[in-house]
């Protein structure tokens, strides 16, 4: 481990982030949009984990633990909210939920 | 060179978020996202962070996945999305792309981000309340001193979540009928 | 020590909450299980008053740079006699409630809201900063509001709470404008710190002011004194525990606690503002037909008496008067209370008379309350009252002919109100079928009024020492001979005249006011309807007229120039490069746009 520097860590953060990203633009299935906010979530804690150990400070690691608990709640209603979409308009196509163009 | 268990977690952590991205069926689309989440998991061991790694598995790849796997067979959205038009498809690639060399150039060729290696491991336990360690023990130190307030809040917006979760699929229940 | 007052704040607290939360339905449950409360808190005020010693107690909550917000207590004399005139007093308020909420509806609502006016108004007892002042200040504003609009199918009740609410919220602006104006300055929130600070040349007249305006909203001065009158329109038990005993009050006792923080220019301020409205809302009591308005215009009268003695300098007198007018002037409205129940809620003193056959026990309190509030000597009210009209004689003249008109005014008006309400023949059906009230109803008010204004030797020598107030009343023999200064005369003189003129003049009409029927004008000017109409001409050509132009601006300059421009501009100049609507109602697409707005913004961040 002691052969990794910052830059390393960074960078899978970044590409992950960027992945997530794509997904959120591209995907049309709701449910994949939202996991792919949670990776783009979880690639921001990484970075925060790699800056807290390089610096040997620990709050970027207790703002993780914050980011953890407010994802969690942030999932059960996002959640929540796509199910009484769902049941609402019968579909969780993000295409289909145009309503408010006009 | 970064070492091996490094690059092994870093790649499959990365294929895991590309399948999560690809793939056509939800259900595959999570289990991408549980390998991924893992292997984020797996990077903060190595970062020395035991007890975020381990709280990581639990609530991300335990709870929160397995509700959305709910969620998924739930809805039972199963019918194929189709085929992309050539147009997302050039703006996804389009966007990767850039935005990965973006992010290749800030981190590792702009030469902002300094080259220092991680060093030795972080003690298990230190005095001072502030240093990285490798134990809970410091995440309880912190969090009951220093974070105690945001501590708070965040256990009210534990309570307020569930208050709304609770609300909101009571009213789509009374719409149904 | 500080265990004790843990208990004092947190039952109410919990009570409210078990009521609001479990006994909803079970509005009996509720009354008692909220007056059992009661009762034990006003316990543990006692056990707390006769033990006496200070107690401060703090804990942090949270730390801004320099800045530390907490919640804690300060107990000191004025706080622990405060303390126990609350409890006592709300305690057998809450007991009277059980009968007269009797046959409501919403009885769980209602002692919910009780308890949680209670823990309220102790938190403003107890708190030992201002910030936490502040917020306990609101609470008791929400409480007062809720409990005013206990009947909120009833228009005038529901008017009346808003009035309420946003009279005092007018006054609040002041007030957090002060705490502001207070932590930029001294960079300290805590009652102890400030009052060891000391500043060189004083405490600023603006802070004061602006501290003082939430003693305006909240005790009823002027110039926003007009919702008082107007929350009668609650639950009798709530005028007498709220805007009677212990809300109105807390605006004094808060003065008394920031009294070294006020500015001399403030004090003379309102020291001849409070004079005045004593003054004036003493006369006005005599043209209200309403049993309640007219108690309720002899508070402002009393609130004006204690503002004039903070602003005289003596806030040891004024939190004197304050205890005292707690207790008999609850013991008046729940005689009041107890005369609409038993007239079958008329609440007109002209369909009244002749009640003092029919309903003797509240006659005989209600007339010893009134003697009290006459200041009578020996009664409660004399202790106080004559102390500091006496304190005005020594400081200001024009104030103490203020005072004394208020006095002569008070004696007049408690003479009409006995007059016609006990004294003569029932005017109306309900008078004629009145009937006395059950136990829960006459003996709180036997104790509050028939004891405690009997007793108020006792109250003033024994009880209110035991706070270790600085000031109370001189010993009896001292008080015997001070009969003579100018201060007893005057009070005595008024006390001939007004009392005994009161019973006689209105007993010449049976079911008519005389003053209305002798001099019509007088008593239309009395009413005081006009300063409703002034605040109704503010509101109506000026106010308006200024929120208007303001809406105007707003219009063009931020919904026009600001958001409309861009928000239109800029779709219509993307959509004519890329030929097509920008607005296709796609996720994804405003995913992508906020996506390079992102990275537009961290570029910036970064070249910068």
């Amino acid at each position: 481990m002691e052969n990794t520097s910052l830059a390393h860590h960074l960078i899978l953060a970044g590409l992950l982030f960027v992945l997530g990203l794509t997904g959120v633009l591209v995907r049309r299935n709701l449910l994949v949009v939202y996991m792919c906010l949670e990776l783009m979530l979880a690639a921001a804690t990484l970075a925060l984990v790699a800056f807290s150990r390089f610096n040997r400070t620990m709050d970027g690691a207790v703002l993780v633990f914050f980011v953890i608990t407010v994802a969690a709640a942030e999932v059960a209603v996002g959640l929540a909210l796509i199910v009484a979409l769902f049941r609402r308009r019968g579909t969780v196509q993000s295409d289909a939920l145009n309503t408010l163009r006009d | 060179m970064p070492d091996g268990l490094f690059m092994f977690f870093a790649a499959l952590t990365l294929g895991a978020a590309l399948l999560l991205v690809l793939s056509r069926n939800a259900v595959t689309s999570a289990m991408g996202m549980i390998l991924a989440l893992v292997g984020v998991a797996a990077e903060f061991f190595l970062l020395d962070a035991y007890f975020l790694g381990v709280l990581q598995v639990l609530v991300y790849a335990g709870a929160v996945m397995v509700l959305f796997l709910f969620i998924i067979m739930l809805l039972n959205t199963d019918d194929p999305e189709g085929t992309y038009p050539w147009k997302t498809a050039a703006i996804g690639l389009a966007a990767f792309f850039l935005l990965g060399a973006g992010v290749l150039w800030l981190f590792h060729w702009s030469g902002a981000v300094p080259q220092t290696l991680a060093g030795p491991t972080p003690p298990e336990l230190s005095i001072n309340p502030a240093e990285f360690t490798t134990s809970a023990k410091s995440f309880g130190r912190l969090l009951y001193t220093k974070y105690l307030l945001p501590l708070e809040i965040a256990g009210f917006l534990l309570l307020v979540a569930l208050v709304g979760v609770v609300s909101l699929s009571k009213d789509a229940k009374e719409d149904n009928a | 020590m500080a265990h004790y007052l843990h208990w004092i704040l947190f039952l109410p607290l919990f009570a409210a909450a078990f009521s609001a939360l479990f006994l909803r339905r079970q509005g009996a449950i509720a009354a008692w299980f909220s007056t059992a409360t009661a009762f034990t808190i006003a316990g543990l005020a006692l056990k707390v008053l006769l033990t006496g010693g200070d107690v401060t107690w703090h804990i942090e909550l949270a730390k801004f740079g320099d800045i530390s917000l907490g919640f804690g207590y300060l107990l000191d004399a004025n706080a622990r006699l405060m303390l126990f005139v609350v409890s006592f007093v709300a305690a057998w308020i809450h007991l009277f409630s059980v009968g007269y909420m009797q046959e409501d509806e919403a009885r769980g609502r209602f002692f919910a809201g009780l308890s949680i006016f209670m823990f309220s108004i102790l938190g403003i007892v107890v708190a030992d900063n201002l910030l936490m002042t502040f917020i306990f200040w609101e609470l008791v504003g929400f409480s007062s509001y809720m409990l005013i609009a206990h009947y909120f199918d009833k228009d005038y009740a529901a008017a009346a709470s808003r009035k309420a609410f946003i009279t005092n919220r007018v006054g609040d602006l002041g007030f957090i404008l002060g705490i502001a104006m207070c932590l930029s300055l001294y960079g300290t929130l805590n009652f102890s710190e400030l009052a060891q600070l000391k500043p060189v040349g004083g405490f600023p007249v603006i802070l004061g002011a602006l501290l003082m305006c939430g003693f305006l909203g909240k005790s009823a001065q002027f110039p926003l004194h007009v919702w008082l009158t107007d929350a009668m329109a609650g639950p009798t038990p709530v005028s007498a525990l709220i805007h009677a005993a212990t809300m109105v009050a807390a605006g004094v006792y808060f003065m008394a606690r920031v009294h070294f923080m006020l500015a001399a220019d403030v004090l003379n301020l309102m020291a001849i503002s409070g004079a005045g409205m004593a003054a004036l809302a003493g006369l006005c009591a005599l043209a209200q037909t309403d049993i309640k308005k007219s108690l309720a215009y002899s508070t402002l009268a009393h609130l004006g008496i204690m503002g004039c003695a903070l602003g005289l300098g003596r806030p040891d007198l004024a939190v004197l008067h304050m205890a005292m007018h707690a207790f008999f002037k609850a013991a008046l409205f729940l005689g009041a209370g107890s005369v609409i129940h038993g007239c079958h809620h008329e609440q007109d003193m002209l369909k009244m008379g002749g009640l003092l056959k029919k309903m003797p026990l509240t006659a005989a309190t209600f007339i010893a309350a009134t003697l009290s509030n006459c200041a009578v000597p020996f009664f409660a009210g004399w202790y106080s009252k004559d102390a500091i009209i006496e304190a005005a004689h020594e400081h200001n003249f024009a104030i103490f002919a203020f005072l004394s008109i208020a006095a002569l005014a008070t004696c007049l008006y408690s003479g009409r109100m006995i007059r016609l309400v006990f004294l003569g023949e029932a005017n109306s059906e309900a008078a004629e079928h009145a009937h006395e009230s059950p136990w829960t109803m006459t003996l709180p008010i036997v104790v509050l009024g028939l004891v405690y204004s009997i007793a108020g030797g006792f109250l003033a020598h024994s009880l209110i020492p035991a706070s270790a107030l600085g000031v109370v009343a001189k010993p009896l023999e001292e008080m015997a001979f001070h009969l003579t200064a100018p201060a007893s005369i005057v009070g005595l003189l008024a006390l001939l005249l007004g009392f005994g003129g009161a019973l006689k003049f209105y007993g010449i009409t049976r079911g008519k006011d005389a003053l209305q029927l002798l001099s019509p004008r007088t008593y239309h000017l009395l009413e005081h309807r006009w300063m409703d109409g002034l605040y109704r001409w503010y509101i109506d050509s000026i106010q308006r007229r200024l929120a208007e132009f303001i809406a105007f601006l707003d219009l063009l300059l931020i919904n026009g120039v600001a958001v409309r421009w861009i928000a239109g501009g800029v779709p219509a100049v993307l959509g004519y490069f890329t030929g097509r609507s920008f607005h296709r109602g796609q996720t994804r697409g405003y995913a992508l746009w906020i996506v390079l707005g992102t990275l537009f913004l961290a570029w910036f961040l970064i070249a910068r």
